[in-house]
């Protein structure tokens, strides 16, 4: 009935509003947390450079998964219009999470997003899916982080060499989970991945045994462009 | 002296402010749905909202407890407030904090870990902010003249980052990393038959690669 009119509703300056309230909490908390963390670190002996070098890495680090999540963004933008895509990419979830929260919240209502037109019903519910399904990360989080840390501290003491372990542990068994779905697929993101770790493998160790500072900054960059274009290439 | 100002000062600080801006963070989270109700009178049957509800809880209700404590070990208190207010984590936020702990020179789980780590986190969020906000004011005409092609290369930057990831942390740990990659591949394929379920499969894997980690330390095989 009121097809295509709420596109005007999601793009209207409420939501707008909603949404660089939600994003406004997150850069806060992102600012104050680096202003004390950056005070800090100057009085248990961290120094300048490290900060400074650390900072400069990361800005280069966040701009190649950056466009990733921007063509996520892409994605989103068709259906949900411009704010909640904004805030749903900068806030709690993550590109895949957000489109399979959408569909399940359209599907609701009976609404496929794609090939049906998107009814206010429709999209209001995608709203509240989004919303409901992202907030068990942030509560379990928010309640769990000190306590983590205490036991954390009470497994291994003031034993730094083995917390490195565990932490290790922790994300090789992360990234080699996210990885393992992918070599096991045998197509191009197979050859993606594969690929980014060689190239990680060459170019880690040369930084290192050289002491090569922007390779060590930007070879993370190289890995990722690398392997991609080397599937992009590949001939299947 | 120092202790002190990490344990007495910093953490009372951030834990005091993370619980703040997260649970503002949740509040915030419902403004839309809360706009379209009150400014436009769109409210979806509760029926809906519960079914929508199941549907996402049910795909990713383990990931809520998987992740926060994955990703513990690397970010610490800290981290794990921030990374779960931006989102994002796997693909950006934890890559941002390794790499700026690897150039820092600072071993994770540490307490200097913990602050380069919510350094290179927090200048994530900005510039992951910033290449957003210009990407959805560049507008959504723009952004379709994408190519297809450009588009669809975007998508296997991520295979690559893990594989990268993955690698630069195995080069430290050459007994465990093996040894973890070998698990992580049985797993997916458990998962793929459909004899292991899906999420629970990666909490699985975090415990036992912690588990043996642990005892190959102690063991003197892992440094």
């Amino acid at each position: 009935m009121e097809q295509g009119n709420y596109l005007e509703m999601a793009n209207s300056m409420w939501m707008w509003l909603a949404a660089g309230l939600a994003v406004a909490v997150v850069l806060f908390q992102a600012f104050i947390f680096a202003r004390k963390s950056y005070s800090t670190g100057l009085e248990i002996g961290l120094t300048r450079t490290q900060m400074n070098d650390a900072i400069k890495s990361s800005v280069i680090t966040s701009i190649g998964p950056s466009f990733v999540i921007l063509s996520a963004l892409l994605a989103l933008l068709v259906s949900l219009g411009g704010p909640l895509s904004w805030m749903r990419l900068s806030f709690i979830g993550s590109a895949m999470f957000e489109m399979m929260a959408a569909s399940f919240g359209t599907q609701a209502v009976g609404v496929t997003i794609g090939s049906d037109p998107m009814t206010h019903v429709a999209f209001a519910n995608a709203t509240w899916t989004m919303a409901l399904g992202s907030i068990g990360w942030i509560v379990f989080a928010t309640l769990a982080a000190d306590k983590m840390d205490k036991v954390q501290q009470k497994f291994s003491g003031s034993d730094t060499a083995l917390m490195s372990v565990i932490a290790s542990a922790a994300v090789l068994a992360a990234f080699g989970g996210n990885s393992a779905s992918h070599l096991i697929a045998l197509n191009k993101n197979t050859v993606s991945c594969i690929g980014g770790g060689v190239i990680m493998l060459i170019l880690s160790p040369l930084a290192d045994k050289r002491n090569i500072k922007w390779l060590k900054e930007w070879s993370l960059f190289f890995a990722l462009l690398g392997g991609m274009l080397i599937a992009v290439a590949w001939p299947f | 002296m120092n202790e002190n100002t990490y344990e007495k000062i910093y953490l009372p600080y951030i834990i005091k402010w993370g619980r703040r801006t997260n649970w503002l963070g949740v509040l915030l989270s419902f403004g839309p749905a809360f706009m379209l109700a009150v400014v436009f009178g769109v409210v979806p049957p509760f029926t809906a909202i519960l079914n929508g509800f199941i549907a996402i809880a049910s795909a990713v209700g383990v990931v809520w407890f998987v992740e926060p404590i994955s990703y513990f070990p690397i970010i610490g208190v800290s981290g794990t407030y921030m990374a779960f207010i931006s989102g994002n984590i796997g693909n950006l936020r934890i890559p941002c904090a390794m790499v700026a702990q690897k150039i820092a020179g600072v071993e994770p789980g540490t307490k200097e870990g913990t602050i380069i780590a919510t350094l290179g986190m927090a200048v994530s969020i900005v510039v992951n902010t910033v290449i957003l906000t210009a990407g959805v004011a560049a507008g959504a005409q723009v952004l379709q003249q994408m190519p297809k092609p450009v588009v669809s290369a975007l998508q296997l930057l991520l295979p690559a980052l893990f594989g990268a990831i993955f690698t630069q942390f195995a080069i430290k740990k050459l007994t465990l990393a093996p040894i973890v990659l070998v698990i992580s591949i049985l797993v997916a394929l458990g998962v793929r038959a459909k004899v292991i379920p899906g999420f629970a499969s990666i909490l699985g894997v975090v415990f036992l690669s912690i588990a043996i980690g642990v005892f190959l330390y102690k063991k003197g095989m892992v440094k």
